[in-house]
């Protein structure tokens, strides 16, 4: 047998790209063909292109909340993520329970407990009228404090990523603590963790279609006010389906793009 | 290969765009072009085509005991609710189907069902019927079986006790700062829609999830049908009120997938439970101002 005489430590592996057939990107050809057939279904089925012109109302709320609640996320995530690691006993205590709590409740149920329960309570001892937060911002807080405790996670493994000598160095040379984070270890991390953080913010895309519970008109409420009503619900489905994925694709491949890209630079 | 993978891509996203790009203006056209389905609503009289047999009584059907599943919402007082303290579904619904079954010699079992998508579920032959207070409309029609109506409702807008802002739909929607909520899915949802423009119209799940909404002040009415309006005046008399005449007038009944054998039957024991006072009973129960929620003060 050939493999016996071969020098030791040489080991077999299938040659990597054999022809490009093998590394052909088939499965962004299978959904490109399906959003392709949605296209066509849009322009030329008129039942199709009305849903599709109610539904594309709510792509704007559905953007916008989506946006605003990824930054929001960030700001928490980044604050949680840095109490998370922090040698105070109290800001790391808080930190892990806020991140447990959410983790450990469906996003359903904060989404309905925070905009029923805690936004009125918390407007009340502000003395405020209850309708000055709408249910839209109410939406926007409910996610953002549940993708917050996400990031946080992400934050944290991305700085605890960082070689400890690079924190040492730092302050060998004169910096603060604080400084040391801000200017050496958070650039760096921020980098580890971009990639993680596209990943959530393509989950939280997914994730605002819940909002719809709060009669937010977001692309889910008006696909869903538009099939209870006309009865349409195959069209409405496959146009809603179309949209998310037509968004989460582009956001998914951009993230591969610069990933590689992140990956030739090092 | 990729290179060409990520052209076809783009061309697809400019087809996109323009696609998309020519909605801005077919946006705000949408809403009147989505409502042939909803515009021809105010003739329920000409909905169900089935002739309401007028039963001596007598020789009612028998169905030989055979199930039949009935959805119902359980969301939905005083048609279907869960009352607080057996923690027991109770309601019009429950009581009305148990008697038609007992004058057709069936069972009922009845299954709990999200409204949005009940009335498509049923026309899937997912359930054998569905009684939700449903509004008998020609589109609907279209997709299930109605019985003959059995009650007719006036649809109302309930709100905060001591409202003066408004006394009527009218002055309701002359006000644009107002804001309406509502159901899903509901005919309710259909008359707002008709009568405001959609960002004024807050559209909930469920009723309880509106008229909580109602409370706190996130919208200044609800409009629903008055039977199941009483039925929250009942649980919250210091905090809710319904205000000014009917908006609208509608018949319910119940529904079945198309071609039901059911319809036939349960048309005929409706008709005798109306004949008997049994209907009015009922009604005297459920939708009269004495009606309260168990649990309710």
């Amino acid at each position: 047998m050939a493999i016996e005489h071969e020098a030791p430590g040489v080991v077999h592996r299938p040659p990597l790209e054999t022809s490009s057939l093998r590394t052909f990107p088939w499965w962004l050809v299978a959904i490109l063909l399906a959003i392709a057939y949605m296209v066509v279904k849009i322009v030329v089925d008129p039942t199709y292109q009305d849903a599709f012109l109610t539904i594309v109302s709510g792509l704007g709320v559905t953007i916008y909340v989506t946006i605003i609640a990824f930054v929001a996320a960030l700001v928490i995530g980044l604050l949680a993520g840095l109490g998370r690691i922090s040698h105070n006993i109290v800001l790391r205590n808080l930190a892990i329970t806020y991140i447990e709590f959410v983790r450990g409740v469906p996003i359903l149920v904060l989404i309905f407990t925070i905009a029923f329960v805690v936004v009125p309570g918390a407007v009340s001892i502000f003395g405020l009228n209850n309708s000055s937060v709408t249910l839209t911002t109410r939406a926007i807080i409910a996610l953002s404090m549940i993708y917050g405790a996400f990031l946080a996670e992400v934050f944290r493994a991305g700085i605890e990523a960082i070689p400890r000598g690079q924190m040492e160095a730092a302050r060998s040379l004169g910096l603060t603590n604080y400084q040391a984070m801000r200017l050496v270890i958070l650039p760096q991390a921020i980098r580890n963790v971009l990639p993680a953080l596209g990943n959530d913010f393509i989950a939280m895309l997914k994730d605002s279609s819940l909002v719809s519970v709060l009669g937010v008109r977001d692309l889910t409420q008006v696909s869903r006010l538009y099939a209870s009503t006309s009865f349409r619900f195959t069209e409405t489905y496959f146009i809603l389906t179309f949209f998310y994925l037509v968004m989460t694709l582009v956001l998914s491949l951009l993230l591969q793009w610069y990933q590689r890209r992140l990956r030739i630079e090092r | 290969m990729k290179r060409m993978a990520l052209i076809v891509l783009a061309i697809m996203l400019a087809l996109l765009t323009a696609c998309a790009g020519g909605s801005p203006t077919g946006a705000t056209g949408a809403s009147p072009a989505a409502s042939p389905a909803t515009a021809a609503s105010p003739s329920p009289a000409a909905a169900p085509a089935v002739t309401a047999t007028a039963a001596s009584g007598t020789d009612l059907p028998d169905l030989g005991g055979r199930e039949v599943r009935i959805a119902v919402e359980n969301a939905y007082p005083p048609f279907n609710y869960i009352n607080p303290q057996t923690n027991q579904p109770e309601g019009w619904d429950y009581d009305a189907w148990r008697e038609i079954c007992r004058l057709l010699n069936c069972k009922p079992v009845f299954q709990e069902a999200a409204w949005e998508g009940l009335i498509q579920a049923v026309a899937n032959g997912q359930y054998d019927a569905a009684a939700d207070g449903i509004t008998i409309t020609p589109e609907r029609a279209q997709q299930v079986d109605f019985s003959d109506g059995y009650i007719r409702v006036d649809q109302r807008l309930l709100a905060r006790k001591g409202e003066k802002r408004f006394a009527s739909m009218e002055e309701f929607v002359a006000n644009p700062q107002l804001r309406l909520g509502t159901q899903t899915g509901t005919t309710n949802y259909e008359t707002a829609k008709q009568l405001l423009p959609e960002n004024r119209i807050q559209a909930f799940e469920q009723f309880p999830f509106a008229v909580q909404a109602l409370i706190n002040g996130d919208v200044d009415a609800v409009i629903m049908d008055e039977t199941a309006g009483q039925g929250y005046v009942g649980t919250n008399a210091e905090q809710l009120e319904l205000i000014g005449p009917p908006i609208k007038s509608d018949e319910l009944g119940f529904i079945f997938p198309k071609g039901s054998d059911l319809v036939e039957p349960v048309n005929r024991a409706l008709a005798v439970m109306r004949e008997n006072g049994t209907l009015d009973a009922l009604s005297k129960k459920y939708f009269s101002a004495e009606f309260k929620l168990p649990g309710s003060q």
